[in-house]
C-alpha cells in the first residue's frame, strides 16, 4: 500500500505505519484474514507452519467450540456451516410478539457460518490439526448482540445483527472509497481481487503487513457508529476476554498463541476494560450442516457471500498445484464446457483467446494477474456475438453456473443430527420414501389418501412444504370440485438446500409436526381477524392432519367471520370451508360446526356486499371474482342451504348504491346470472345511457364491460335486446364520446368467448339485413375507415331497402 | 519515464488552411494536440506499429487528466477531453481486441457511437482513421482488395504499380488499422473476404507473376462496426464470426451521462457550423428527458407510455439539438428554446412507421401538458409539438 495513496486519502502514512507496526510487533501474533479469501488462507497455512503456536484463537462462534473435532473431522468435506440458533423461551428480552408472531410465540434467532475449503478459518483449524495445536472460537454468541425489547423500543429500525460482516465496513470507509474512485475499481470484490489475491505472491509477512496497513487506514477512516450498530466493539470485547481467559488458563506466553481474524479487528482497542454483553437466557442449539457452494454464493443471499466459490475453490487447488498461471484458462474452460452443453459450439481456441484477452486486460488495468472480473470481460468479449444480455444469455449462465459451481459438503457421521433432521429421515423411512434420497431426479408419487399410508404420507408433505422446506411439490390435487377429492400427485427431490432448511424450522420444534404446528399457530396469530386467511389456516390444518389444531382453527375462523367486514375476505372463507365441506367427514371434522361456520360466512358475506360497491380500481377485480364464487357457491348447493334471496336483495342493494359503473353493471350481471333480472332489464340500463348527457354515458363501457366481467351465459340469453341498446348508445354517441367509450367496450367484448362473439356477431348481422353470409373475413384497418365503411354499409342497406329485388 | 520531446514538435493543430476548407476535420487533426501531448508523456512501449501504448489510447478515449507537452514549440498544459462516455471497460475491451489476434466489431443500436469510437481509436492507435470501407450494398471484393488501372494494364499488363491497393491493402502494407464501416451492410461473399485477410494477415494477387502476395505487417488489424438492427441483414458467416471479438456499445441509459454528450457534442457541431445559436443547459435536460422517457416506455414519474419503433439514440438527441439551433439561427431569435426542440422532434421520432406519431401524441399529452400546467419550458415544448403533430 503506496504512503501516497494513504495520504491522498487526507490520512497522515506515518501515524499508519506506526499503528502497523505496533500491532505488528505484539508478542501475540495476529493474522488479518478475508472470509473465503484462498490466498489469506494460503499464507496463513504458511504462517502457521512457520510459527507452530500452541493455540489458535480464530474469528468463529464461541458456543461453537465444541464443534471444531467434527469440521476438521477427516470424514467431514467443505463446504459445510455452522448453524448456531437461539429460541427466548422465557421471553427475558421481551420480544416475544415483537419478534414473534404473538406474545406466546417465543422470538427466535439463528446464524450461519460457512466455511469452504479455501476459507483461511477452515485451513487454520485444518493446519492446527497437523502441528497439534489447540482452536479457540473467539467471537461473541450471536444471541448476546441482540437488543431487549427496550432498547428495541428506542432503535425500532435496528434488526438483531444476522452475523459479522467486515466487509460492509471497509467498504463503507473514507480509505476505500478514495482508493475505489482513483483506481476505478467497480466493486469491492474487484479491488479485493486486484489487492490481495495474488496467485504469485508467496511471502505471508508481506502479505500480513500490506493487508493490515489497508485495513488500519480503512478503520481509520470508518463510520464509528456503523461499527457500534454492528456490535464490533461488544465483539472485540468478547475477543479479548477469551484470548486472555484462555492464555491465563493455559498458562502460556502471548507469543505462543496466534490470532486469525478478520483484518478490520486487528486495530480493536486493547485498552477497552469493558466486558461484553452476557448471553441471554434461552434454548441454544449448535450445529454443523453441509452446505453448498451455491449457498455460499450471493446469490443465495448470504451477506458476507463470495461471488463464485468455486472459480476461488479453482484458484486455491491450481495455486496448490503450483499451477497458478492456468487459473484463467481453467475457468474459461469450465465456463466453455457449459456453453457448449447448452448448445453453443465453442472451440478450444476461444479458450486461447480468452486467457489471452483476460491477460491483457490485466496488464491494461494495471494488475499484476488476471482477475475474475477480467476473465468475465475476455468471455464477453471473444464469445458473445452481439448483445450480451440478448445474444450472451447462454453465455452469462454458464458463467454464474462456473463461478457458483455444484459442489456440495458433507458432516463426519460421528456428529449427531438434530432432532427435526432425524424426524424427518425416520419418517422418510416409515413412510417408504427413502429412495428420494439417493436419487438426484424428481420422484412422482402418487397418492389416494382414502388409504391409510397414502392419508399419513400425504400429511406429511403437506407439513414440509407448509415449512417451507424444498423437498415436495404438489403437481395435481383433489379437494375442488373436480371428483378426484381424495387424490393428490406430488413430485419429490432432495436438495442441497432441504437439510439446512429443515434445520432453521428446528427453532420451531424438534419433530416436522411440531415445527408445522408452532408455524401455524405462528400465522393463524398473525393473520388475525381476517376471515379469508383464517379459513385458509384451517384447511392447512386439516390437510397438515392436525387434529389438536382443528377445533383451534374452528374457533379462530369463526371469531375472524364474526369479526371481518370485508366481502372479499368473507368470499375467500366461504371457499376454502365449502372444499373442507367435501370431505368433512374422511377428515373426521365436526360437520355441524362447520355447517354453522359456512352458514354465518354467507351471511356475513351477503351483508358486507353493499360495502364493497364503490372500492377504488385495484380492488374491483378482486370483488366480481369474490360475486362469482359466491354465486357459484349459491348455484351448487341444495336449494335450502342458502338464503338466495338474501344474497339477491344484496346484489340489488349494492347495485343501487355503487357510484362505480363497472361495479354496478358487476352486480346487475349477477343477478341476471342467478335469474333475479331479466336480460332485458340489462338491455334498458345500457339504452337508458344512450339518452342520458355526454358525461353520464361515456361510462357505458364500464357498466357494459362490468356486466360480462360475471354474467355471459345469461347475458347471451338475451343478447338481441342488448345489441339494440349497445347500437342504440352508438349511434346517439358523438365522435369524442365513442372514442371515450371504445376502450372499455373493447375490454368488455373481449370477456366473450369465440363463440359469443360470433353469436353476438350473427345478431348484429341480422339486424342489419345481412343474415345468411357464412363467413366474415377480418380486415385490418384504422378505427376511422372501419367507421366510414360502417357509415356506408348502413348507407347502402337503407338503399337496398327501396329497390325492387 | 516521460519520452523527452522534440524540441522541433510540429504544431500538430496548426493544419494550415484545411480547418477553415473542410467541413469535418477527421479525429487525428481535430484532435492532434491531444494526441501529441499523449505521445511525449507515454512511460510505455506501444505494440509493434502503433502510436502509443495501449494505456495512452485508453487516456486518449476516455479523457479527464491534463498533460503537459511542446507543441509547436511552446509548453503548454494539454486537457484530455472526454470522447467516448460510458462504461470504460468497452473501451479497454476494444483496445485490448486489437492488440489481439481477432478484429473488432463493434455492434450496437443505430446512434449509439460505434463510428466515432472507431475512428478514435483508429486515430490514436495508427494516426489515421482515413483508412475505410463503407460497406453498402455495393461494396464488391475489389472495394476490399484492391483494383487495377485498366488503361496501364492493357498498355503494360498487369504489374505492381498499375494495382490500385484498396484500404484494407494499404493498412496491411502500413501495419495501420482499416476501419470497414456498416460490414452487415454487405452481401455475405463480399463480406467473406475478409476471412482470408483476418486468418492469413495476406492478400494474393493472382494476376501477379509468382505467388504474389501482400502480408499485413504488425500492427495491422480490422475495427468494423455493425447494426443491431441490421443483424438478420446478411449476418456474418460463422468463420467470419470467429475471427471478430464483439463489443457491444449500449445506448445510454443514465441522464447526467446523456446530459453530458449533448452538452459536449452539440457544441462542437455548433462551433462547425459557426452557429451562434445559444442551447442552454435547461434546454439540454428537457430534450435528454423526453428522449430518455419516450425510449424507456416510462416516465420518471411512473407514467407508462408508448414505445415507438425509432431508436431514439443519443446521436438522435444531438442531431434534434442541431436542427433547433439551425432554426432558431436563421428563423427565431438565435436562442434555441423548448418550442424549437418540439418542431424538431416529429423528424426523429416518426421515421418508420406512422403509428409512432400516436406515441409522441400520448407523451405531449400525458406528460408534456400536466408537466406545463406548473413549467413554462414544458408548457412551450407542449404547445410546439401539438402544433407540429
Amino acid at each position: 500500500m503506496s504512503s501516497s495513496l494513504i495520504t491522498d486519502a487526507g490520512l497522515d502514512a506515518d501515524e499508519i505505519t506506526r499503528r502497523v507496526d505496533a500491532v505488528l510487533s505484539e508478542p501475540l501474533y495476529w493474522f488479518p484474514v478475508r472470509h473465503h479469501s484462498p490466498t489469506t488462507a494460503r499464507h496463513v497455512k504458511s504462517a502457521l507452519l512457520a510459527r507452530k503456536p500452541k493455540v489458535i484463537f480464530i474469528e468463529g462462534p464461541f458456543e461453537s467450540n465444541h464443534l471444531i473435532p467434527f469440521i476438521t473431522d477427516t470424514a467431514t468435506a467443505p463446504p459445510v456451516a455452522i448453524y448456531s440458533s437461539y429460541r427466548d423461551d422465557s421471553n427475558v428480552l421481551g420480544l416475544n410478539g415483537v419478534a414473534s408472531a404473538g406474545p406466546d410465540i417465543p422470538a427466535r434467532f439463528g446464524v450461519w457460518y460457512p466455511m469452504t475449503a479455501y476459507s483461511p478459518e477452515y485451513v487454520a483449524m485444518k493446519t492446527a490439526n497437523t502441528i497439534g495445536a489447540e482452536v479457540v472460537f473467539i467471537d461473541l454468541p450471536h444471541h448476546a448482540l441482540i437488543q431487549p425489547h427496550d432498547s428495541a423500543e428506542k432503535e425500532k429500525s435496528t434488526p438483531p445483527p444476522a452475523g459479522p460482516n467486515e466487509d460492509t465496513l471497509i467498504t463503507t470507509s473514507g480509505f476505500y472509497q478514495h482508493l475505489a474512485s482513483a483506481a476505478g475499481f467497480k466493486s469491492w470484490d474487484e479491488a479485493w481481487d486486484t489487492l490481495f489475491e495474488n496467485p504469485h505472491g508467496n511471502d505471508h509477512e508481506a502479505f500480513r503487513r500490506e493487508m493490515a496497513t489497508f485495513c488500519c487506514a480503512a478503520r481509520a477512516t470508518s463510520d464509528h457508529a456503523a461499527e457500534q450498530h454492528s456490535g464490533t466493539f461488544e465483539r472485540e470485547r468478547h475477543f479479548m476476554k477469551v484470548i486472555r481467559e484462555t492464555l491465563a488458563a493455559k498458562k502460556l506466553k502471548p507469543e505462543q498463541a496466534m490470532v486469525v481474524c478478520g483484518g478490520f479487528h486487528l486495530f480493536l482497542d486493547r485498552k477497552d476494560k469493558k466486558l461484553p454483553p452476557p448471553c441471554p437466557a434461552g434454548t441454544v442449539y449448535t450445529t454443523v450442516v453441509p452446505y453448498s457452494h451455491f449457498r455460499v454464493s450471493e446469490m443465495a443471499g448470504y451477506g458476507a457471500g463470495n461471488r463464485a466459490p468455486q472459480y476461488y475453490q479453482t484458484c486455491f487447488d491450481l495455486v496448490d498445484a503450483g499451477r497458478a498461471e492456468d487459473i484463467a484458462l481453467e475457468h474459461a474452460i469450465a465456463v466453455l464446457r457449459l456453453v457448449r452443453k447448452a448448445g453453443d459450439p465453442l472451440s478450444t481456441a476461444d479458450a486461447i483467446a480468452i486467457t489471452h484477452h483476460a491477460a491483457m486486460l490485466a496488464r491494461l488495468r494495471g494488475r499484476a494477474h488476471p482477475t475474475l472480473d477480467d476473465i468475465h470481460d475476455a468471455l464477453i468479449t471473444c464469445c458473445c456475438k452481439g448483445n450480451p444480455t440478448e445474444d450472451g444469455t447462454k453465455l452469462l449462465a454458464a458463467m454464474d453456473a462456473a463461478g457458483v459451481g455444484t459442489k456440495i459438503g458433507k458432516v463426519t457421521s460421528k456428529l449427531g443430527r438434530l432432532p427435526i433432521v432425524n424426524d424427518f429421515h425416520t419418517q422418510l423411512a416409515d413412510l417408504d420414501l427413502g429412495e428420494v434420497l439417493g436419487k438426484e431426479k424428481r420422484m412422482t408419487v402418487k397418492l389416494d389418501k382414502r388409504d391409510q399410508l397414502a392419508a399419513r404420507r400425504s400429511a406429511f408433505l403437506h407439513r414440509l412444504v407448509y415449512l417451507k422446506v424444498p423437498f415436495a411439490a404438489i403437481t395435481n390435487t383433489g379437494g375442488d370440485f373436480s371428483g378426484t377429492l381424495f387424490r393428490e400427485d406430488w413430485q419429490l427431490k432432495w436438495e442441497p438446500r432441504t437439510e439446512p432448511d429443515l434445520i432453521e424450522e428446528n427453532l420451531y420444534g424438534d419433530t416436522i409436526e411440531a415445527a408445522a404446528l408452532a408455524r401455524l399457530r405462528e400465522a393463524m396469530a398473525k393473520v388475525g381477524t381476517h376471515a379469508g386467511k383464517t379459513c385458509e389456516q384451517l384447511v392447512e390444518a386439516v390437510d397438515m392432519d392436525m387434529p389438536d389444531l382443528v377445533q383451534a382453527a374452528e374457533e379462530a375462523c369463526g371469531k375472524a367471520i364474526d369479526a371481518d367486514p370485508s366481502f372479499v375476505s368473507q368470499a375467500t372463507a366461504l371457499q376454502h370451508l365449502g372444499q373442507l365441506d367435501q370431505y368433512a367427514v374422511f377428515r373426521g371434522l365436526r360437520r355441524d360446526v362447520l355447517e354453522d361456520l359456512l352458514t354465518r360466512c354467507y351471511d356475513r358475506a351477503c351483508f358486507s356486499l353493499p360495502d364493497a360497491s364503490s372500492v377504488p380500481e385495484e380492488e374491483q377485480q378482486a370483488v366480481v371474482d369474490s360475486l362469482i364464487s359466491v354465486a357459484e357457491v349459491v348455484q351448487r348447493a341444495e336449494k335450502s342451504k342458502y338464503d338466495r334471496a338474501l344474497f339477491a336483495e344484496a346484489a340489488r342493494t349494492a347495485a343501487s348504491v355503487s357510484t362505480v359503473p363497472f361495479l354496478r353493471g358487476a352486480f346487475l350481471g349477477l343477478l341476471c346470472e342467478i335469474r333475479e333480472l331479466p336480460a332485458e332489464a340489462l338491455a334498458a340500463e345500457v339504452a337508458g345511457l344512450a339518452r342520458a348527457a355526454p358525461t353520464v354515458m361515456v361510462t357505458a363501457g364500464d357498466l357494459l364491460d362490468g356486466m360480462l366481467a360475471v354474467s355471459r351465459t345469461s347475458v347471451m340469453l338475451g343478447a338481441e335486446s342488448l345489441v339494440g341498446a349497445v347500437d342504440d348508445l352508438l349511434k346517439a354517441a358523438d365522435w369524442e364520446s365513442f372514442l371515450v367509450m371504445l376502450p372499455r367496450l373493447r375490454a368488455a367484448m373481449e370477456r366473450l368467448g369465440k363463440s359469443q362473439k360470433d353469436s353476438i356477431a350473427g345478431t348484429v348481422a341480422k339486424r342489419y339485413g345481412l343474415g345468411g353470409i357464412e363467413e366474415v373475413t377480418a380486415m385490418p384497418a384504422s378505427l376511422a375507415a372501419t367507421a366510414l365503411v360502417a357509415r356506408l354499409d348502413a348507407a347502402v342497406t337503407a338503399t337496398l331497402k327501396d329497390w325492387p329485388l | 519515464m516521460a519520452k523527452k520531446p522534440a524540441a522541433t514538435a510540429p504544431d500538430p493543430s496548426a493544419n494550415g488552411d484545411l480547418t477553415d476548407t473542410i467541413l469535418r476535420e477527421p479525429a487525428e487533426r481535430r484532435y492532434a494536440d491531444q494526441l501529441e501531448a499523449l505521445k511525449q508523456n507515454d512511460t510505455e512501449t506501444p505494440p509493434t506499429n502503433w502510436r502509443l501504448s495501449p494505456r495512452s489510447v485508453l487516456a486518449y478515449v476516455i479523457g479527464g487528466k491534463t498533460l503537459k507537452a511542446t507543441i509547436g514549440g511552446k509548453s503548454v498544459e494539454v486537457p484530455i477531453t472526454r470522447k467516448f462516455f460510458g462504461d470504460d471497460g468497452i473501451v479497454e475491451r476494444a483496445i485490448v481486441t486489437l492488440a489481439s489476434e481477432r478484429a473488432l466489431l463493434l455492434v450496437g443500436e443505430p446512434g449509439t457511437g460505434k463510428s466515432w469510437v472507431s475512428e478514435h481509436l483508429a486515430a490514436a492507435i495508427c494516426g489515421t482513421s482515413l483508412l475505410t470501407i463503407q460497406g453498402t450494398a455495393g461494396t464488391t471484393e475489389e472495394h476490399i482488395k484492391y483494383s487495377w488501372n485498366i488503361a496501364r494494364v492493357i498498355a503494360e499488363g498487369p504489374k505492381p504499380q498499375n494495382m490500385i491497393p484498396s484500404p484494407a491493402m494499404v493498412a496491411m502494407r502500413s501495419g495501420g488499422l482499416l476501419r470497414f464501416e456498416e460490414l452487415t451492410r454487405c452481401v455475405p461473399d463480399v463480406q467473406d473476404a475478409l476471412v482470408s485477410i483476418l486468418s492469413d494477415k495476406a492478400i494474393a494477387v493472382p494476376e501477379l507473376p509468382g505467388d504474389a502476395l501482400v502480408f499485413a505487417k504488425p500492427g495491422f488489424n480490422i475495427i468494423a462496426t455493425a447494426n443491431t438492427r441490421d443483424q438478420g441483414v446478411n449476418e456474418l458467416s460463422a468463420a467470419l464470426k470467429r475471427r471478430f471479438n464483439y463489443v457491444y456499445i449500449p445506448i445510454v441509459g443514465d441522464q447526467k451521462t446523456e446530459v453530458k454528450i449533448v452538452q459536449q457534442r452539440a457544441a462542437e457541431l455548433l462551433e462547425r457550423y459557426k452557429l451562434p445559436a445559444k442551447l442552454s443547459p435547461p434546454v439540454i435536460e428537457l430534450l435528454a428527458t423526453v428522449f430518455r422517457e419516450i425510449r424507456n416506455g416510462k416516465t420518471s414519474d411512473g407514467v407508462s407510455l408508448k414505445k415507438p419503433s425509432t431508436t431514439l439514440s443519443t446521436a438522435e438527441a444531438i442531431g434534434v439539438a442541431l436542427d433547433a439551433a439551425l432554426h432558431s439561427r436563421f428563423f427565431g431569435g438565435g436562442e434555441v428554446g423548448p418550442a424549437d426542440i418540439a418542431r424538431n422532434m416529429v423528424g426523429a421520432v416518426v421515421k418508420e412507421d406512422q403509428e409512432d406519431k400516436v406515441a409522441l401524441k400520448e407523451y405531449a399529452t400525458l406528460v408534456a401538458k400536466k408537466r406545463g400546467a406548473k413549467d413554462k419550458s414544458w408548457k412551450d415544448f407542449h404547445d410546439a409539438l401539438v402544433e407540429q403533430l
